[in-house]
């Protein structure tokens, strides 16, 4: 580098960055012009500091501001900042040679791919436009359906997967899960470690030979007391879990899903037969999920078409070992919905429905899991009080254990 | 002990040269006998055994790794048994902490409630009866031994089925934590002294017989005695920075003093 360039650099950057900041419709959003252009005229009226833009925000206070206001910063700090001095311009204007030759080879695929996929749907419509003596059987026909349907879901992904664009929208948290690119990614991404916590937590803590004999969980749920978010096997108060909790349950597959979502507490003690009871905290049906409409309020469901049994503040004697709260979502066989009014005239009683007979009643097929637990601590009393429980003015001692008597050696035995 | 690789070849070596030597022995002998006497360096004697006193000490040699090989009755030095094996065997009672098998490494592994010691010793957690038993889909090779509630129970228990578990509690009615403060105090009469928790409000009366024999205020009182006074010191503030520094500074000054004293210590040792 030049003397002159190294000296010019620092009131050259200064220069760029003005730029940016003066003329953001052109220049900071090259990537979707329709919201940069509604984002500029806000701005032109307001200064930065009083309405940051949360792609380019980099100082602490200004994000924490955003944060409040309910706006999360998109990408990381470092990002940010070297976006405020970019010229940012779009992919297509970069001066780069190897770049522009790479993106040709990428954009050559894409459309490879979206003639193959454009073929792929007219051959599956010619085969279901068959008859079932052409295509040589229904089972055939079907078969043959399905694996180009699935031939037909992987082209969709392939189309899309070296896009870099789809993968900075997947990772800002922009990704459209209407689309099967970024549902795609969302469970790649959920499966790579999220999926794996929650099944060895639900594994060790033997929530699945004890309450369901097997689980494959397929969505990801995640699970908030009061907007926080509890992980797979916390421990939660009991003055939080009062109110039932609110439920986000994501799918990764194409349409809409009716599910039950039932709250188990395999770990009652029972005093009188020496052993634990079960009991259901809550109970609902006929829960539509789906891709994009992923939450589910547990407190919030209707009272006469979902919930059967209403939520009930879970609390652990004082003593007990701790209860381990499982939230299962279980499928609806072919999405149907179960008759609201049968079901609720049928479980009425909480201490004696397992979850097993219920799977086995409706059909049901576990399809995501959750787990919380709870223990005596400061605030159950009150809780228990709140609730009417019975057993709050009693708590569990350990039972002593009678040793074995004292077997005499025979002297005479010994050498 | 010996080193048959070298002596095989030897061994070969001698048988073919034996015959030759034999008979150059013999031929020498009578004369051999005349010579000994006299002295041992004589020429003759000294030419028919060459071949032989090249081989031999390839024979003889014991070094001392191959003493330290062992003797020929090393029962004899055994070391004592250490009581391993089973102590209790399939289908007897045992209680908690009851240990079932002693063992040098995993050669069992615990099952359904029992457990494995620090030294690979296995013991129940639960009151049953034991069972010695394999489960492969558990895993394929390891050996179990397991404790179940009922006399005829079997192990192991299908992979998908609940887990059998006993509460093993009473009820009582609860206790409610002692919330005030008390304190421990010595009290002496005809038994002798004995030491007692006193409530707050009487640990607050005043000085009493602690133990160690002493008429003071109990620990917690003398904890409080500025707040009682009345002594505020000011809430350290994060922010505050020259505070900081000037606390870090007397910090550093102190401890530059301690290091002059230890200096100075050392000194007069190194004198003497």
């Amino acid at each position: 580098m030049a003397h002159c360039e190294r000296a010019s650099k620092p009131l050259l950057q200064c220069l760029r960055t003005t730029y940016t900041r003066s003329l953001p419709a052109v220049q900071a959003r090259g990537f979707q012009s329709s919201a940069a252009v509604a984002e500029a005229q806000a701005e032109q009226t307001q200064p930065f500091h009083k309405n940051p833009d949360p792609s380019l925000v980099s100082s602490p206070r200004l994000e924490r501001r955003l944060m409040r206001q309910g706006t999360n910063p998109i990408g990381s700090r470092r990002r940010r900042a070297a976006l405020q001095s970019s010229a940012n311009l779009p992919f297509e204007q970069l001066p780069y040679q190897c770049f522009q030759e790479a993106r040709k080879v990428l954009l050559e695929d894409r459309t490879e791919k979206l003639k193959e996929i454009e073929s792929m749907r007219q051959k599956i419509a010619r085969v279901e436009a068959q008859t079932v003596e052409e295509a040589g059987g229904e089972q055939v026909q079907k078969s043959r359906v399905r694996a180009m349907q699935l031939h037909l879901e992987r082209l969709k992904i392939h189309a899309d997967i070296n896009d870099p664009l789809v993968k900075r929208k997947f990772e800002d948290g922009l990704g459209d899960m209407s689309k099967p690119i970024y549902r795609f990614l969302a469970d790649r991404k959920w499966r790579e470690y999220r999926r794996k916590i929650l099944v060895q937590r639900i594994t060790q803590m033997n929530v699945v030979p004890d309450v369901l004999p097997h689980c494959d969980p397929i969505v990801e749920t995640k699970l908030y007391f009061n907007k926080r978010q509890v992980q797979p096997g916390d421990y939660v108060e009991a003055r939080v879990s009062t109110e039932a909790p609110k439920l986000d349950i994501q799918m990764f597959e194409r349409g809409e899903k009716l599910v039950t979502i039932a709250v188990v507490d395999p770990d009652v003690p029972n005093v009188e037969a020496d052993s634990f009871d079960f009991k259901m905290h809550y109970l609902a049906v006929n829960v539509p999920i789906s891709a994009v409409n992923t939450k589910v309020d547990l407190a919030q469901l209707a009272a006469d078409s979902q919930v059967v049994l209403p939520w009930l503040p879970p609390v652990a004697q004082k003593g007990s070992p701790y209860h381990r709260l499982s939230v299962f979502i279980m499928e609806q066989k072919d999405s149907q919905p179960l008759d609201f009014a049968a079901v609720k005239a049928k479980e009425t009683d909480r201490d004696n429905t397992l979850l097993r007979t219920l799977q086995a009643r409706y059909h049901l097929k576990a399809i995501g899991a959750h787990l919380f637990r709870s223990q005596w601590d400061e605030t159950t009393l009150e809780v228990m009080k709140e609730i009417g429980y019975s057993g709050a003015d009693f708590e569990l001692r350990r039972k002593r254990v009678e040793p074995l008597p004292y077997k005499r050696r025979n002297p005479s035995s010994f050498r | 002990m010996l080193q048959p690789r070298l002596l095989a070849p030897m061994r070969a070596l001698e048988r073919a040269i034996a015959p030759s030597l034999r008979s150059v022995q013999n031929a020498y002998r009578p004369q051999s006998i005349l010579p000994r006497s006299l002295t041992a360096s004589l020429s003759v004697p000294k030419t028919t055994p060459s071949i032989p006193r090249t081989l031999l000490p390839f024979s003889q040699v014991r070094f001392a790794s191959h003493a330290s090989q062992g003797t020929a009755n090393r029962h004899s030095r055994d070391p004592a048994g250490k009581r391993l094996g089973a102590k209790r065997t399939g289908g007897e009672y045992v209680v908690p902490g009851c240990i079932i098998f002693r063992q040098r490494g995993s050669k069992w592994f615990p099952g359904d409630n029992c457990a494995m010691g620090r030294d690979h010793t296995i013991y129940a957690t639960q009151a049953g009866y034991v069972r010695y038993y394999l489960d492969p889909e558990r895993h394929p090779e390891r050996r179990y031994i397991g404790v179940v509630f009922e006399k005829e129970g079997r192990l192991p228990h299908p992979r998908n089925a609940p887990s059998r578990r006993r509460l093993n509690m009473v009820t009582t009615p609860r206790a409610e934590p002692v919330t005030h403060q008390s304190d421990l105090v010595a009290s002496i009469d005809e038994n002798g002294t004995q030491v007692g928790s006193v409530e707050a409000v009487n640990a607050e009366s005043g000085p009493q017989l602690r133990p160690g024999y002493m008429y003071r205020e109990a620990n917690w009182v003398i904890g409080r005695a500025a707040e009682k006074a009345g002594i505020t010191a000011k809430s350290y503030d994060r922010n505050n920075r020259w505070l900081a520094w000037r606390k870090r500074q007397a910090r550093a000054e102190r401890a530059a003093q301690m290091k002059s004293l230890k200096g100075k210590k050392k000194a007069p040792k190194k004198a003497k």
